[in-house]
C-alpha cells in the first residue's frame, strides 16, 4: 500500500530495541534457555508456513502472518495465550489484512486439525483442540496488542530491486529469497528494516554464490555494522539447523514452555453457548493464573 | 511454573474500554454503524466513535474495519479525519456476550451535507474557494499514497468550527496500484457515481473521487446534490442531460465498457455543464474547473495535483479561511440531525426524466432537484 516506509508504524512503533525484546521475553527465559526459546519460534514460523501453503497464500501474506505472530510474543509471554491457537489467528488476520480475502472457518479449523496431525505430530499430540469462536477471540487480542499496526513491510520488494539493479535476477535471487524466507525463523523482522534484511541476506547469497558484488555495495549509503549483525543471526540460525532435529528435540522443550493453567482444552467446555462457561473458558483459555 | 510473573498486560493495554468515554449524542446513521458524539470522562475531549457492526459472525474482526484502521493509520495529515484509538466494549450479558468495538475520531463540528442544508450558513466565492482547496488537497494527499476513497460525498466531508475540512469515512477506501486491476464497482453513493463506474469498469482509478469532488463543488452553490437518480440506468441518463452523450468519440474506449450496450444512453445530448451550472455559478473559473471534475472520460478528467493549480484558486478573491463564517453558528450541522430534506430514496422505481417528481415522504420538504 501506501509507499512510505518512513512514515509507517513499522518503522516508526515496530522495530524494537533488542534490550527491550529481552527485557519482555524475561519472564520467559527464566524456565527456557535463549537456544529453546528460538526453537520454540522456529516450530510455529513452520506451523504458520505449513499453514499458509496449504491455505495457498502468497508467501507475503505468510511473512505478515509469521511477524504478527513474532510481535504478539514480543510483548507477552508464552503463557498468556497457547501458540498453536496464535498462529492460525495469525494467518487469519494476515489473509484479510493483505486483501487474500476471508479464510472459511470450517476450511482453517479443518487445516489446523490436518497439519497437526499429519506434519507436526511430533509437536502435538491429540487433537486439535481449538474451534472457530477462539480464533475471533485470539484476533481481539492480537490487534490490541499491535496497537492495530497492521501494514508490513517485506524485504521481498527492495530484494528484487536490488538483484534487478545487480542484474543478478537469475543467480542472486532465488537464493536470497529463500533466505529472507528463513529470516522469519529469527528476532531480525523486529529489528531492523526490511531493506537492511535484504541486503544480509544478498550478501550472504553472493557469499554462497561467489559474485563479487563489493563494489556494488560500496556505494550504499547503508550502515552496514547493522547488515553483519543481520548476517550474524543468519549464520547462527543455519549453524543451529545443522545439530538440530525438530523432530526428536521439541517435546522436551514444548514440555518446558510456560503455559496457561490450569487448562481444559477448550473442545471439552461443554457448550459453547452456555455464556457463563464460555466466558469462564475464556478467562482460563486467555488469562493467566499463576 | 508458580514462580512465572502474572502477566498482568493482558487485559487491554491498548485498548481501553468504551466506558472510558460517555456518549452524549447519535450524530450520524452509516452503513457500517452508528456514529455518536462523545466525551472522555477525564479529559473532557470531545470525541466522535463509530460503532463497528459485527454483525458476520463468520469473518472475525470484520475486514471494512480492518480496512479503515489500516488506511487512517498510514494516512496522517490535517485534511485526513484522525483516528485516535480504537475501544471494545466488554461482552457482558447485555450484548449476549458479543462485544463491540468503537473506532475513536478527533470530533469534527459539522459535515458539508449539514452546512449545505441550512439556509443560515452562506459560503462566499473566497470561502467556497477554501473548500474545494482543502477537499482536493485530501484527495491529493490520499492518492499519492495510494488509497482510493470510493465514498465521496457531502455528508463525508467533515469540517470544524474553526473551519478545516476533513475527508471522512475510508470504510470502502482501499489501496490501488497502477497495474491492471478488478476492483468491486459498487462503490460509491449513487447520486455521486462517476460515469465508468456505472457502466460496469472494474479497473478504474483516482479520477473517481474526483468525479464526486465536481459533485461536491457544484453542490456548493445549489445547495443539494445535483444529480438525484433512482437507479443507475436513470443516474446514467441525468449525467447525459448534463455531460452530453456517452459516445466512443467523445470518450475512446467506453464501448469497450461490459454496460455501455446494455444501458440505454441518450443520445444527441450537447454537453452543458456550464450553461446549466451558470444559473448557480456566476464566477467563470468556477464555472471551468467545474467542467474540468465533470468530464465524462475518466483519462481526461482533471487530477488532483492540477486541480489545486487551477486558476480558480489563485485569483482574486484568493481562498479565505472559513471560521469567521462559522463562528456565527454554534450548533453543530450534520447531515443526520438536519431536518429531512432531500432524502430521495434510492432505491424508488426508475421514472421518465422530466416528471414532476412528487414530493418525497417528507411533506415539508422545500428542496427542488437541480437538474
Amino acid at each position: 500500500m501506501a509507499g512510505n516506509f518512513w512514515a509507517s508504524s513499522h518503522y516508526q512503533q515496530w522495530l524494537v530495541d533488542r534490550q527491550d525484546l529481552y527485557r519482555e521475553r524475561a519472564h520467559d527465559l527464566k524456565v527456557l534457555s535463549e537456544e529453546d526459546y528460538q526453537k520454540i519460534m522456529m516450530l510455529f514460523s513452520n506451523v504458520i508456513q505449513t499453514l499458509g501453503e496449504q491455505l495457498k497464500f502468497r508467501q507475503q501474506v505468510i511473512a505478515t502472518a509469521t511477524i504478527y505472530f513474532k510481535r504478539f510474543y514480543a510483548r507477552n509471554s508464552l503463557k498468556c495465550i497457547d501458540p498453536w491457537l496464535m498462529a492460525p489467528t495469525c494467518a487469519f488476520l494476515a489473509s484479510k489484512v493483505e486483501e487474500y480475502g476471508v479464510i472459511s472457518n470450517s476450511r482453517l479449523i479443518t487445516t489446523c486439525q490436518n497439519i497437526v496431525k499429519n506434519k507436526f505430530g511430533h509437536a502435538f499430540n491429540g487433537e486439535y483442540p481449538y474451534r472457530i469462536q477462539h480464533v475471533f477471540e485470539a484476533e481481539f487480542y492480537l490487534l490490541e496488542m499491535m496497537d492495530c499496526c497492521l501494514i508490513m513491510y517485506h524485504p521481498y520488494r527492495p530484494l528484487t530491486k536490488f538483484c534487478a539493479d545487480l542484474n543478478a535476477e537469475a543467480d542472486l535471487l532465488p537464493i536470497a529469497w529463500r533466505m529472507v524466507n528463513d529470516c522469519l525463523r529469527t528476532d531480525a523482522p523486529l529489528l531492523y528494516p526490511p531493506y537492511l534484511i535484504a541486503l544480509s541476506c544478498l550478501h550472504l547469497a553472493s557469499i554462497v554464490k561467489q559474485k563479487d558484488i563489493k563494489t556494488w555495495c560500496a556505494e550504499l549509503a547503508v550502515d552496514m555494522d547493522k547488515v553483519m549483525e543481520i548476517t550474524r543471526m543468519m549464520v547462527n540460525l543455519y549453524d543451529l539447523w545443522k545439530t538440530y532435529d525438530e523432530k526428536k528435540d521439541i517435546q522436551a522443550i514444548l514440555a518446558r514452555m510456560p503455559k496457561p493453567s490450569p487448562s481444559r482444552p477448550p473442545s471439552e467446555a461443554p457448550n459453547l453457548q452456555d455464556s457463563q462457561q464460555q466466558q469462564q473458558q475464556q478467562q482460563q483459555l486467555l488469562s493467566s493464573v499463576p | 511454573m508458580a514462580t512465572m510473573p502474572k502477566c498482568e498486560e493482558l487485559s487491554y493495554p491498548f485498548c481501553p474500554d468504551e466506558s472510558k468515554y460517555e456518549k452524549l449524542a447519535k450524530i450520524g446513521q452509516g452503513t457500517f454503524g452508528e456514529v455518536f458524539k462523545a466525551r472522555d470522562k477525564k479529559t473532557k475531549m470531545v470525541v466522535a466513535m463509530k460503532k463497528v457492526l459485527m454483525e458476520n459472525e463468520k469473518e472475525g474482526f470484520p475486514i471494512t474495519a480492518l480496512r479503515e484502521i489500516k488506511i487512517l493509520q498510514v494516512l496522517k495529515n490535517d485534511n485526513i479525519v484522525n483516528l485516535l484509538e480504537i475501544c471494545r466494549a466488554k461482552a457482558t450479558p447485555y450484548n449476549r456476550y458479543k462485544s463491540t468495538v468503537y473506532l475513536v475520531f478527533e470530533f469534527c463540528e459539522h459535515d458539508l451535507a449539514g452546512l449545505l442544508s441550512n439556509p443560515q450558513v452562506k459560503f462566499s466565492l473566497a470561502e467556497i474557494k477554501k473548500v474545494m482547496q482543502q477537499l482536493l488537497n485530501g484527495l491529493y494527499y490520499i492518492h499519492s499514497n495510494k488509497i482510493l476513497h470510493r465514498d465521496m460525498k457531502a455528508a463525508n466531508i467533515l469540517i470544524t468550527k474553526t473551519g478545516k475540512l476533513k475527508l471522512a469515512d475510508f470504510g470502502l477506501a482501499r489501496a490501488f496500484s497502477d497495474k491492471l486491476n478488478r476492483y468491486t464497482n459498487r462503490v460509491v453513493t449513487l447520486w455521486y457515481r462517476p460515469p465508468e463506474l456505472l457502466l460496469g469498469e472494474r479497473n478504474y482509478g483516482p479520477a473517481i473521487d474526483l468525479w464526486g469532488g465536481g459533485c461536491i463543488m457544484a453542490e456548493m452553490w445549489t445547495r443539494s446534490p445535483i444529480m438525484q437518480g433512482n437507479t443507475e440506468q436513470h443516474q446514467l441518463t441525468l449525467i447525459s442531460q448534463l455531460c452530453g452523450s456517452i459516445t466512443p468519440e467523445t470518450w475512446p474506449g467506453v464501448d469497450k465498457l461490459d454496460l455501455f450496450n446494455k444501458i440505454e444512453l441518450p443520445k444527441g445530448q450537447k454537453r452543458k455543464v456550464k450553461e446549466r451550472l451558470h444559473g448557480y455559478v456566476k464566477d467563470q473559473y468556477a464555472l471551468d474547473l467545474l467542467d474540468k471534475l465533470l468530464t465524462l472520460d475518466p483519462a481526461k478528467r482533471v487530477n488532483s495535483d492540477d486541480a489545486l493549480n487551477h486558476d480558480f484558486f489563485w485569483v482574486d478573491p484568493l481562498p479565505q479561511d472559513l471560521n469567521h463564517m462559522l463562528s456565527r453558528h454554534s450548533k453543530s450541522m450534520f447531515e443526520y440531525l438536519a431536518p429531512p430534506r432531500r432524502r430521495v430514496p434510492i432505491h424508488q422505481p426508475p421514472q421518465q426524466p422530466g416528471v414532476v417528481r412528487p414530493a418525497a415522504h417528507n411533506p415539508d420538504q422545500h428542496f427542488e432537484r437541480i437538474f
